[in-house]
């Protein structure tokens, strides 16, 4: 398309609005009392916001270390841990901002799975929405790598109980099981603690790269397709 | 011509047609705009969300917990989401466990863990192929109750099923008898991975099917009378069959008796109900039996549990034998009750659930030969339309000729005639019902 073209496409979209729906342009009579479950996408993404806002703010204060060390009276602690103990603690609004995380993870997957069963007892996925319909599986399983991996990184007995699991599962896969599970904890076993560094980089760069990069597609392709709608 | 008036009448210019042609033609849509309507409705939405938020970050702390350490820890449970897989994992050594290609780079060992990454793998590529395998048209949950109850028994039961499995070590240790052994054994909770989705997927496909307006009884009779005969069976078993009952259970037999009645009756009622009389006669009983059943079996338990020791351990006995058949003696009356009810009802109150689907493409009022012939025609008489809207005063539903070429054409299949010819038999009956005088 040439650029004075472009141009005009883009003036001209100034003053476009939501594209309105199937129903509404052909005013159709709807089945509304599906239309509340219309909102759990926008939910699970206010969530993410929510997640993205309060996770920048524990960044300042998280250490992604696990290495094993003693406290003064022989206890077990790592680096990892204590920072959580300080957050938690001292930081000021610390706890009620690791609250809103956990909380809002919690959210953004259970409107993750809901907003997935709505689409498929509503037939969304089919033709033309295909393409979208995969995406958001990929967008669902990216969501459960995010919360698999929040809750590692507290490094305490239930993300160690967590990653052994999660190094079994990797390590049961054939042929690259062993390279796969040193590739994504570092080890094959949680000694060293060094999955919560592999994790912390997965939780704060690459899983945020490629879900953000989804999502902005995912609700690019709802807009330009329209929403699929009941009726 | 004749298409450019009917053009004019029926689509330009009309509220909700999008745009217009010509020079004044604009991208300008009508409607609710994003700014500020929706924004507004938006931002209430975000604002509840983040006061909830808020609310649970204050008053329910997320756990912490000891510091990580490599000891074996206690009953280590994941997060709810990843219970399913949890559950699978530990199920999976049912499966014969093998090694493939010893030797070769490629051997793969088929252990525990290996089966449960393919089973928790099944639901992700069932959901990856999903759009390519379902290519029908029809979106709406009772519209194809293949779709539906796949998803009721896949997506939500057998998760959940599984789910629960990954707490076996819980259910063992909360619901224990007098003796202390688990009141659940691991077998009952093998199965329940098995029997309540598939009796799940047949209620959702029926209660569905009857939901769109398919009478249901040939489905019902054999599905409800197999699970009544089961049950029976084994209710039968339990009693005949020496050896069945531990000798701890023996001095409860009657009230083991009393309570597998109360299952039992609902279901033989159910059944006979659904062979022999007509259908709302048929949903009067099931309904009254099922909920009876519910009051006493629930008063029961009430009273067993709370009225002094003796009445529990008895109760307990008696739940030694239930329990661990659970997916056959007290689920299956409560499908078979169920299921009967959904196969029984009215389904949508009118036909307009079937006519809703019509997106006014007006094929049917082009091809409409009463249309053609009607002085009315040219002051607007469409019948399909008018009907729909509601808009008639009688004249679309008799002067219909129920030639059916509007169904013929219509591309969403919607069986225009059928509807009107129910609607007659309504006007005959209520006239019949009047003492069939002239109106």
């Amino acid at each position: 398309m040439p650029y004075a073209d472009l141009t005009r496409v883009v003036v001209e979209t100034d003053q476009r609005q939501v594209p309105r729906s199937h129903a509404e342009k052909y005013e159709l009579k709807t089945i509304w009392y599906w239309y509340p479950l219309y909102c759990l996408g926008g939910i699970s993404f206010v969530a993410f916001v929510i997640l993205t806002i309060t996770g920048i703010l524990l960044g300042f204060f998280y250490v992604p270390d696990g290495q094993l060390r003693f406290t003064a009276s022989r206890d077990l602690t790592n680096p990892a841990y204590e920072s959580m103990a300080f957050i938690m603690n001292t930081v000021p609004f610390g706890f009620i901002i690791r609250g809103m995380h956990h909380w809002s993870a919690h959210v953004m997957i259970a409107a993750v799975f809901l907003h997935m069963c709505r689409v498929y007892f509503t037939g969304a996925y089919k033709k033309p929405r295909e393409l979208n319909w995969l995406l958001g599986v990929v967008l669902m399983l990216v969501t459960i790598m995010f919360g698999y991996s929040g809750y590692l990184l507290p490094a305490n007995s239930l993300s160690e109980g967590a990653a052994n699991i999660g190094i079994n599962m990797t390590r049961a896969s054939p042929v690259i099981g062993d390279q796969l599970a040193t590739l994504l904890f570092g080890d094959t076993n949680t000694l060293s603690g060094v999955f919560i560094l592999r994790w912390y980089w997965i939780h704060v760069f690459i899983l945020p790269l490629v879900g953000t990069g989804l999502m902005v597609l995912h609700m690019a392709l709802v807009w330009l397709q329209g929403v699929a709608e009941p009726h | 011509m004749e298409i450019e008036r009917v053009k004019g009448k029926i689509m330009e210019g009309q509220a909700g047609f999008p745009r217009q042609y010509g020079p004044t033609r604009s991208d300008h849509q009508p409607g609710i705009p994003f700014f500020p309507q929706e924004t507004a409705r938006d931002f209430v939405l975000i604002f509840l969300l983040t006061a909830l938020l808020f609310f649970l970050s204050a008053f329910v702390t997320p756990f912490l917990g000891p510091a990580r350490s490599p000891q074996i820890s206690e009953l280590i449970v994941p997060d709810w989401y990843l219970l399913f897989s949890w559950g699978l994992l530990k199920v999976a050594d049912v499966f014969p466990q093998f090694v493939i290609g010893d030797g070769t780079p490629l051997k793969t060992v088929f252990n525990a863990a290996f089966w449960g990454d393919l089973l928790s793998g099944i639901p992700v590529i069932f959901l990856l192929i999903l759009p390519f395998i379902d290519r029908g048209r029809e979106a709406r949950p009772a519209k194809s109750p293949v779709r539906s109850a796949f998803g009721v028994a896949f997506l939500l039961a057998w998760i959940f099923t599984a789910s629960l499995y990954s707490i076996r070590e819980v259910i063992a240790q909360r619901w224990q008898t007098p003796t202390g052994s688990p009141l659940i054994n691991d077998t009952a909770m093998k199965w329940f991975f098995v029997i309540p989705p598939v009796l799940v997927g047949l209620t959702s496909y029926i209660g569905l099917r009857r939901l769109g307006y398919q009478p249901m009884r040939k489905w019902l009779f054999p599905y409800v009378a197999g699970l009544t005969a089961i049950v029976v069976a084994q209710a039968a078993g339990i009693f005949l069959i020496p050896g069945w009952l531990g000798p701890e259970v023996r001095p409860y037999v009657i009230l083991l008796g009393i309570f597998l009645l109360v299952l039992i009756i609902p279901m033989l009622v159910a059944s006979v109900a659904v062979f022999a009389l007509p259908e709302s006669e048929a949903r009067k009983w099931v309904v009254r039996s099922g909920v009876a059943a519910f009051v006493v079996f629930t008063g029961l338990v009430v009273y067993f549990t709370y009225s002094g020791t003796p009445n529990h351990v008895a109760f307990t006995w008696v739940l030694s034998v239930l329990y661990p058949n659970m997916n056959t003696l007290v689920l299956m009356p409560m499908f078979a009750v169920l299921t009967t009810y959904l196969g029984v009802r009215r389904p949508y109150s009118s036909y307009e659930y079937l006519l809703n689907e019509c997106y006014q493409c007006g094929k049917c009022h082009t091809v409409c030969p009463v249309t053609k012939v009607e002085d009315d025609a040219l002051g607007g008489l469409n019948l399909v339309y008018n009907t729909f809207k509601k808009q008639h005063d009688g004249v679309p539903l008799w002067t219909c000729l129920a030639c059916d070429a509007c169904s013929a054409v219509c591309p969403l299949d919607i069986q225009y005639s059928d509807y009107i010819l129910e609607e007659r038999a309504k006007v005959h009956a209520r006239m019949a019902a009047d003492g069939g005088g002239k109106e």
